[in-house]
């Protein structure tokens, strides 16, 4: 009964939000405004029953993480934002994350998209027993991608045999690369649409398995 | 009527006719079937090949990094690794880089572990086998020995028990998961003391065994957005964990430089990337029947080829009705 | 104490966990633990931030009668109903007490049907902009349209019926220039990223403070 009454609810909210390819309806304005609401309500449980409960008060009224008081408090700085005698106070909660976050992620963040882009750049061209279209494949990636940074080099000029034909060439790799997202975005897309008709044919009508 | 006003006519058409297109071109293929075969690419490969080398005494992470937008596309996915790691006895911890992704986690459980579901896995809850964790069985083999003797007898179509704590453990979701992913390279549990139940973890064999993600073989994410790279940043270059990637169609294209540069063991693109994993599942005699992904890719062909054809369409009218040329060119076109 | 002590905080903390990566000491992993358990504990409190604005956003607009003012409530019952059913009456539709809760019917039965649902309105809007908008008007949107093409073949079954080459061609495409677009692109987001992350650290970028009082 439970599932029944869930999926016909859910059906009803599908069509709804489908209603507005027709027209803009108070329908699908009531379930746009519904979603923001469910979101952030849901989340407000799931940070009270996986942060605040096990992690802080738990801990705490144990009597043996005193010590956990400190963020807790630092966290609560973040109310004084609605407090504009005070509100800067809430900059310290901030500061806290922002800092020590992008210190932390400074390092992580050069191996993994420069120091081993770099190094996954430099290949063999050639190795015996490549087909013929993976060494074309590794000349298009090798050349390819200097020459897509030199179009992304703004600080010369693109003229001239370096500058000029290597960021020709590379606006030509970059087309193809979009190209190809462009199709996968119309897969995705597409895909996402397939989501609900299972569910309505499926779930719902028990049209299809 | 003149030509030019035939092209302008079509491509000034309402809209609404072209949704409707778009919607019949989803809808009838479901109701004929094709079941088209789907070839496997090396991408996805890659991912199936070593998760079929783990085994009990290893263990996974699957990220649920996705919000119920994408879950068409992400959800076949999890449940397809999932699959796979419970038929191999592979411990598998979930997590949720969102907050409504600790949502579709339960969701994905659910979906594995229902009964209406084929090859469905039977969910022994935490607190229902404590006695034999109290007498010390805790290895699987023993452990599903023991509870059977007891005369619990596994559904027909089950495809076999899943022991929460021991076989799998759902963790949920914590505020800067990419900290939180750091966290976990010292220690599980102090990240996450409880798990979504409230069962505290360090009593789980599944977290004796592994305690940090040194200890853990593999991690999936699944994912609608960028959340997928910081598995990457704060695991994969911190401590070497070997990840791998499912992600949406839309930012597929954007991580083949993560794969030929090793970070990652393979990438599941799309309701495609999904379909492949369901169809090595299938072949490997892993699962009995191929599932939703696999069924949703003959309606991605019409719907292809009806896109492809309205690109053309398009640009026939824009040519032929001489719009390329600037002073014929009218309106927003 | 308003501006000077948050960058300081900032470039305190930043250099020091910076340091700390290359620092394998004992002492310098405490540092990173007791940080990384601590930081989610402070993360959870921004979400202070965003019930209080939107509570605020639309108790202001039920207050003023707005335009659409009515919907305000489609925001705010949920918004509260949610904790309330899953953390103060958690009974259930069904009998038992966390499954087939309020809570839970609403997350299952109404978010996720809305939250894919609205997602998959973008599929309708692809194929009109498909109609509309993608012109091989030169030489690079041809090369993009054709690569599209091939691609969206080649990714589904179809592509094989027609042709062996169609998905080869595909594949080919996103191995090799697509994946060399792609890497231009990381590396550049890549010296971004860690620009930002230098600047924010010594105090160069400070849109961060907000506008909190100077």
């Amino acid at each position: 009964m439970y599932d029944t009454i869930g999926i016909w609810v859910g059906a009803f909210f599908t069509l709804a939000i489908y209603s507005f390819l027709y027209k803009e309806n108070p329908v699908y304005r009531l379930a746009e405004h519904l979603v923001v609401g469910i979101s952030l309500g849901y989340t407000m449980v799931l940070i009270y029953n996986s942060v605040i409960l096990p992690k802080l008060l738990e801990p705490i009224f144990a009597g043996n993480h005193l010590i956990l008081i400190i963020p807790g408090l630092l966290g609560l700085l973040y109310i004084t934002r609605f407090i504009p005698s005070i509100a800067w106070l809430s900059r310290y909660p901030i500061a806290f994350i922002m800092g020590t976050a992008m210190g932390v992620a400074f390092p992580l963040t050069m191996k993994a998209y420069v120091l081993r882009q770099l190094e996954a750049a430099m290949v063999p061209l050639y190795s015996s027993g490549m087909p013929w279209y993976e060494v074309f494949g590794n000349i298009v990636m090798i050349f390819g991608t200097l020459a897509a940074l030199i179009y992304f080099f703004f600080s010369k000029p693109h003229k001239g045999l370096f500058f000029g034909t290597g960021s020709k060439i590379g606006i030509w790799v970059i087309m193809l690369g979009f190209g190809a997202t462009f199709g996968f975005t119309v897969m995705g897309r597409i895909s996402l649409l397939i989501g609900r008709i299972q569910y309505l044919l499926g779930d719902w009508l028990h049209l299809i398995e | 009527m003149s030509a030019v006003n035939i092209w302008e006519k079509m491509l000034n058409v309402d809209r609404r006719w072209i949704f409707l297109g778009i919607g019949i071109v989803s809808i009838v293929p479901f109701l004929i079937g094709f079941g088209m075969p789907i070839t496997t690419t090396i991408e996805v490969e890659g991912i199936f090949d070593y998760v079929d080398e783990l085994g009990p005494d290893d263990a996974i992470f699957i990220g649920f990094d996705f919000a119920p937008g994408t879950q068409a596309e992400n959800m076949p996915m999890a449940v397809a690794v999932m699959r796979h790691a419970f038929h191999n006895r592979i411990p598998v911890f979930m997590t949720a880089y969102v907050p409504l992704g600790k949502g579709m986690a339960v969701a994905a459980l659910d979906y594995v572990t229902n009964p209406k579901t084929d090859g469905y896995y039977e969910r022994v809850l935490f607190e229902d086998w404590a006695d034999y964790r109290e007498a010390g069985i805790t290895n699987k083999e023993e452990l599903t020995a023991a509870w059977e003797s007891d005369g619990n007898v596994l559904s027909e179509g089950a495809a076999g028990w899943v022991f929460e704590g021991r076989d799998y453990v759902l963790l949920g979701y914590l505020p800067l998961f990419h900290l939180v992913i750091l966290g976990m390279t010292g220690s599980i549990e102090t990240q996450f003391p409880v798990d979504y139940h409230n069962n505290p973890i360090g009593g789980m064999p599944i977290l004796m065994e592994h305690k940090s993600l040194r200890e853990v073989d593999l991690a999936l994410t699944t994912s609608g957005s960028a959340a997928c790279t910081a598995w990457i940043t704060y695991a994969r270059e911190k401590i070497g964990l070997p990840i791998a990637f499912g992600v949406t169609g839309v930012m597929a294209t954007d991580y083949f430089p993560y794969i030929q540069s090793g970070q990652i063991v393979g990438q599941m693109g799309g309701l495609r990337g999904a379909a492949e994993y369901e169809v090595l599942l299938k072949e490997n005699g892993i699962t009995r029947t191929t599932g939703k992904a696999f069924r949703g890719m003959d309606v991605q062909s019409a719907a292809h080829i009806f896109i492809i054809l309205l690109i053309i369409m398009g640009n026939i009218a824009f040519f032929a009705g001489g719009f390329h040329k600037k002073t014929r060119l009218k309106g927003r076109r | 104490m308003k501006r000077t002590v948050p960058l300081m905080i900032v470039m305190v903390g930043g250099i020091l966990m910076m340091v700390q990566y290359f620092i394998p000491h004992q002492y310098s992993q405490v540092i990173l633990d007791n940080y990384v358990e601590w930081a989610p504990i402070v993360g959870a409190f921004a979400l202070i931030l965003g019930v209080g604005s939107l509570t605020r956003l639309h108790t202001h607009k039920i207050r003023r009668k707005a335009k659409n003012w009515q919907y305000s409530w489609a925001v705010l019952i949920p918004l509260f109903g949610m904790p309330f059913f899953a953390l103060i009456v958690p009974q259930s539709l069904g009998g038992g007490s966390e499954v087939h809760g309020v809570h839970d019917f609403l997350f299952m039965h109404i978010q996720v049907p809305i939250q894919s649902t609205m997602f998959s309105l973008l599929a309708f809007y692809i194929a009109s902009a498909a109609f509309r908008a993608f012109r091989a008007k030169s030489a690079l949107a041809t090369i993009l349209l054709l690569a599209a093409v091939i691609v969206m073949l080649g990714q589904v079954p179809i592509g094989d019926v027609l042709g062996k080459w169609l998905p080869n061609t595909g594949l080919w495409i996103l191995r090799y220039p697509n994946l060399a677009a792609k890497r231009a692109i990381m590396l550049g987001v890549g010296f971004g990223m860690l620009a930002t992350n230098l600047k924010i650290i010594f105090g160069v970028e400070r849109n961060w403070l907000g506008g909190a009082g100077k």
